[in-house]
């Protein structure tokens, strides 16, 4: 028996499967390898899907010289959408990657504040957990819709308090991505009153500790059933 | 030579057993052909490949790969968020690469202090990654190729490639291709494809002196090469020909590839529902 | 719901599965993860061994090289351990030189193979003042998922297990070593010590084994290591919550019965290798 890692590296579950010589057919662009038993089409990066005239590229596929070729490694789905052509598009596992973008709702836990602006980790983007964490910024100014000039940031969010919060802009050079709360769908929906207790919101201004009956000042957000699950 | 406090030190000065081996016992590897030891491997083969994706819980995306007794790991993280920012990077994610030779990997116990060697390495592997991926995907983001190779039986950096781009694919990185990697040995005429360590590190060259390696890494699907590296005395017509050979290798090897990676898929999840 | 919950607050998420006595991963407070092993994979070092405790991988490879003995110690030789924790294992580490948490690791190892005697270093002279053997022995991380030290205790173990030494003589004329490579003889490890780690939650609960999450959310660490005859060889407790003495004692016992279990998956191991030869 060769000395080798392998049998460590098969999962438990998986059968156990020799390492194929590669076979020695003429090479093609599409091995007859990829059209196999399973219902649903596969694809790996750089295959050829169609062209353009058959399909609008969707998300895992570029296009190149007239034809739209796979990115990613997974399913090929084509679905009709009302359009004259369908749309093509390749999925991997049940959620793609996703990095916040304008007009994204996030979910973000506050990490800091000072009196201009309150810095934020990134968790979510809709309800697609981020596996890394992006930091985002809110400032004074984007905190509510209304008289911004009298905004408190203390006021408004504590360190550790999570937020629904919007993607206005992906920062410049020195900041990080901007985020607004200026919607009443949107700022505090989970926070921890000074006894270690999570709050109930009284107002949109305002938290009640269910133990200490103390009051404290969020920018609270009208949950809507949607988000409920952050 | 620095001191490293960081680490536990042995003795100031030490020696591989391999240097006082008996005279006259070095044995000769055949300089022009495969051994007969290799099996039936002729000069054109590769050697068989052993892949699989995704056995780093902790990264987003992995790979593991053997070639012969050749062991290379990788893994992939990102996109995250950049370190250091410049003007350049706001519009494209960067790709970073870290290729590290464990030092129980070669013959001669290697150094954890990462050397010119590994540096190069590491440039090599991003550059012949990173005309594969689509950057533009990914603004102000970095993606992290980590790269150790566990045992070196000859032609690692070709294999690492593979290896990292498997990874990326794993990982869920859009990519134009995946990026195939393979190596050749040219000695006096003979060129040896996916060389073992002794047939890299033959003592007996052939008569003619000439001594070449070369690592090519390739776009398959669009039949593009993104890397080249050769070392050592060739002219412009071997070295064509040579480069041929190594993408042959690559196109033997892509169906392993393209297998892995659909394997990887179904093992993750079901075909989602249209 | 209950991915957001583990993510917005991973330890009332653990605590609430603690209360019910068990884990996220579904196992008991006491138990292990899946230890598996593989030996002697890589040719090019020595001896070598791969352990997997659930996702937490960890290869330690042996290289063997001559070298002179210190003036204080003309008849031992050299073991030299160094744990690497490589950005390839983990996102929590860099590239670059090792960290606090290797260095640690590596000295850690160090304390464990000088207290447990595994190797006597006597069996590593060549030549009294002359010559001696070297062990470097690396120990690469290559998944980090928490209990990182008993999975660097067991592939350290299995590793030196696998290592042969070549013959070597002294050439009388020339003062030189001659080595053969074609003679060798194994290594001899005179004690198995074996480790147990555990966590401790809340200052009271303990759990063993924990992941790289557990570690991070638990209030204190420590690793007891034990040797065949049940004794200790070493108990690592850096700071974290004050423990009881009782406590301390479930401690031992169970990782003298996680000592039988290792032992035996060695065994098992290696004598499956002898089968296959």
């Amino acid at each position: 028996m060769a000395p080798s890692l392998r049998t460590l590296y098969v999962r438990p579950n998986s059968q156990s499967d020799k390492s194929s010589i590669p076979s020695q057919q003429p090479i093609g662009k599409h091995s007859s390898l990829l059209e196999n038993m399973s219902p649903m089409k596969l694809c790996v990066p750089g295959e050829r899907l169609c062209g353009v005239e058959d399909c609008i590229p969707g998300t895992g596929t570029y296009l190149r010289h007239g034809h739209i070729f796979a990115s990613l490694a997974g399913y090929v789905l084509r679905k009709n959408e009302g359009e004259e052509l369908p749309v093509i598009s390749v999925v991997k596992e049940t959620e793609a990657q996703l990095l916040p973008d304008v007009g994204a709702i996030v979910t973000c836990k506050v990490t800091s504040i000072n009196p201009r602006f309150a810095k934020v980790h990134i968790l979510y983007v809709g309800s697609t957990p981020l596996k890394d964490r992006f930091r985002g910024t809110i400032r004074r100014e984007d905190v509510r819709a209304t008289e911004k000039d009298k905004v408190e940031t203390y006021k408004s969010f504590r360190p550790g308090d999570i937020v629904l919060a919007k993607v206005i802009s992906l920062g410049d050079v020195q900041s990080n991505y901007l985020l607004t709360t200026a919607e009443n769908e949107l700022g505090v929906v989970v926070a921890h009153s000074e006894a270690g207790v999570q709050m109930v919101p009284i107002s949109w201004c305002e938290m009640q500790c269910p133990r200490t009956h103390a009051k404290e000042f969020r920018k609270v957000a009208r949950v809507q059933p949607e988000y409920l699950q952050a | 030579m620095p001191v490293d406090h960081r680490r536990i030190r042995g003795p100031d000065e030490s020696f591989s057993p391999r240097l006082f081996l008996p005279s006259g016992s070095a044995k000769c590897a055949a300089a022009e052909d495969r051994r007969s030891g290799d099996g039936a491997r002729g000069n054109m083969d590769v050697r068989a490949i052993f892949a699989r994706c995704g056995l780093v819980s902790q990264a987003k995306g992995s790979a593991y790969i053997e070639a012969g007794n050749t062991k290379v790991i990788c893994s992939v993280y990102g996109p995250r968020e950049t370190e250091r920012r410049d003007e350049t990077e706001m519009k494209r994610g960067k790709l970073l690469a870290d290729v590290r030779l464990a030092p129980f990997s070669c013959r001669k116990r290697g150094q954890w202090i990462q050397g010119t060697e590994e540096k190069d390495l590491s440039q090599f592997l991003l550059e012949s990654l990173r005309p594969g991926v689509l950057l533009q995907k990914y603004p102000r983001s970095q993606i992290e190729v980590c790269v150790m190779v566990l045992e070196n039986d000859g032609a690692f950096l070709a294999h690492a490639v593979t290896c990292a781009s498997l990874a990326l694919a794993d990982a869920g990185i859009e990519m134009y291709d995946v990026v195939m990697g393979c190596a050749a040995r040219r000695s006096g005429d003979a060129v040896l494809l996916d060389p073992t360590f002794a047939e890299e590190h033959d003592e007996h060259p052939s008569p003619s002196g000439k001594e070449s390696r070369l690592t090519l890494a390739l776009m398959p699907a669009m039949n593009q090469v993104s890397g080249l590296q050769a070392e050592g005395e060739m002219d412009a017509e071997s070295l064509v020909e040579a480069a041929r050979a190594c993408m042959e290798g690559c196109y033997k090897l892509y169906p392993v590839v393209q297998q892995t990676l659909l394997k990887s898929v179904r093992k993750k999840a079901p075909p989602p529902e249209s | 719901m209950a991915a957001g919950f583990k993510t917005a607050e991973p330890l009332e998420y653990h605590r609430s599965f603690l209360k019910e006595n068990c884990r996220p991963d579904g196992r008991e407070l006491g138990e292990f993860r899946a230890t598996t092993l593989n030996i002697g994979s890589i040719l090019t070092a020595e001896g070598s061994a791969l352990v997997k405790i659930g996702n937490t991988t960890v290869i330690c490879g042996i290289k063997t090289e001559l070298a002179s003995p210190t003036v204080d110690g003309p008849t031992k030789g050299y073991v030299v351990p160094n744990v690497e924790l490589p950005s390839l294992c983990s996102s929590r580490f860099r590239s670059g030189p090792p960290g606090e948490q290797a260095q640690a690791a590596s000295q850690f190892i160090a304390d464990v193979i000088e207290s447990s005697e595994v190797i006597q270093t006597e069996d590593l002279c060549v030549e009294k003042g002359k010559l001696c053997w070297v062990l470097y022995c690396d120990i690469v991380c290559l998944d980090y998922d928490g209990n990182l030290l008993d999975a660097c205790i067991i592939a350290l173990l299995a590793a030196l297990k696998n290592t042969q030494l070549p013959e070597v003589m002294i050439n009388s004329e020339t003062e030189q070593p001659v080595v053969d490579l074609e003679k060798k003889r194994p290594l001899k490890v005179h004690r198995h010590p074996v480790g147990s780690s555990f966590a401790v939650f809340d200052k009271t609960i303990l759990i063993v084994d924990p992941t790289a999450e557990e570690e991070s959310l638990s209030t204190g660490l420590m690793t007891v290591v034990m040797d065949e005859e049940g004794r200790m060889c070493c108990l690592h407790k850096p700071g974290g919550t004050a423990l009881s003495g009782e406590k301390l004692q479930d401690c031992v016992s169970r990782a003298v019965a996680r000592h039988t279990e290792v032992r035996k998956l060695i065994d098992k191991v290696l004598e499956s290798m002898k089968m296959d030869t």
